[in-house]
């Protein structure tokens, strides 16, 4: 096993009285006190296109074997960027599909990360709809950056 | 402006061969804009007792927020290694946080019962949940109403 932390830490003025936290976690696998073991390392991909695509697809043999009703994987996402007005929309499900509601077959966006901003979620990773998806608001060079860590 | 600053730091002396050491720290900014984010849902510490899902952040009704961009945190505080939360975007599974993890991911509300954040307790016995939106949404929790 290995030993896999993270730490976020949030300060705010947007209350009258200054707030703030951190918040350590140790990555562990589902259901246990033992440490995640497996890496994708840190991918770097650059987008050239608006078109939507899987960037981390699921699935047998590719992040272990999918155990989507008991893993604990974590997934770390950042648009390397520094524009604040080009972004790339993250989704989770199938890149090929229209966006619906929740019918197990389609794609659901999570939300826009612009340049320099980034995002830390477990990573459900089912083979049929648990692709994490990406598309970049401009066909001008993105460079993404991701992890993950998994079972 | 209000400036709210989120840093994410990541290490592991075991993972690789060589020590992981990776730290981000970003201004959460109105989409589009270096305008920071002027809104805040505060941050909710709830204590759960059933198993049933319930929207933390629901989304106001038509399209109001669709193109906004806000900043979503959730811990799941249980010291019971076994205990987790369900974390959907409506009925789609982003996955489990099990005791003490936590997540930071945008978020933006396209529209109602396709955007709401879900969460679903393992265990009816009691578990301490955070939660925190950032954001400048109109008509967001805990205001809006959702079915």
């Amino acid at each position: 096993m290995a030993t896999i932390n993270a730490a976020i830490t949030l300060s705010s003025d947007i209350t009258s009285s200054a707030t703030g936290f951190t918040k350590t976690m140790t990555m562990t696998k589902a259901g246990t006190t033992t440490g995640l073991e497996f890496s994708s390392g840190l991918i770097s991909r650059k987008y050239t296109s608006t078109t939507e695509v899987d960037l981390v697809v699921s699935g047998a043999q590719l992040y272990g074997t999918p155990t989507a009703t008991t893993n604990a994987n974590k997934l770390y996402i950042k648009n390397t960027g520094s524009s604040s007005t080009d972004y790339v929309t993250i989704g989770i499900g199938t890149a090929t599909q229209t966006q619906e509601i929740d019918d197990n077959t389609s794609n659901n966006h999570i939300g826009r990360l612009y340049g320099g901003d980034w995002l830390l979620i477990p990573f459900h990773g089912v083979a049929t709809n648990g692709d994490i998806t990406i598309q970049p608001s401009t066909a001008e060079v993105t460079t993404v950056e991701w992890m993950l860590f998994f079972e | 402006m209000a400036t709210t600053t989120s840093t994410l730091s990541l290490t592991s002396p075991d993972l690789t061969g060589d020590a992981l050491a990776l730290s981000v720290s970003k201004i959460c900014y109105k989409g589009g804009t270096t305008v920071g984010l002027d809104q805040s849902t505060g941050l909710t510490r709830a204590y759960l007792t059933a198993t049933t899902s319930i929207d933390i952040f629901p989304v106001v009704k038509g399209t109001t927020n669709a193109a906004e961009t806000g900043k979503v945190y959730i811990a799941n505080l249980s010291e019971d290694e076994t205990e987790f939360l369900i974390v959907s975007l409506a009925n789609s599974v982003i996955g489990r946080l099990y005791a003490g993890d936590f997540l930071w991911m945008p978020w933006t509300p396209q529209a109602q019962h396709l955007s709401d954040i879900e969460i679903v307790p393992s265990v009816a016995t009691g578990m301490v949940v955070e939660y925190m939106a950032v954001h400048n949404f109109a008509n967001i929790y805990p205001t809006s109403a959702d079915s």
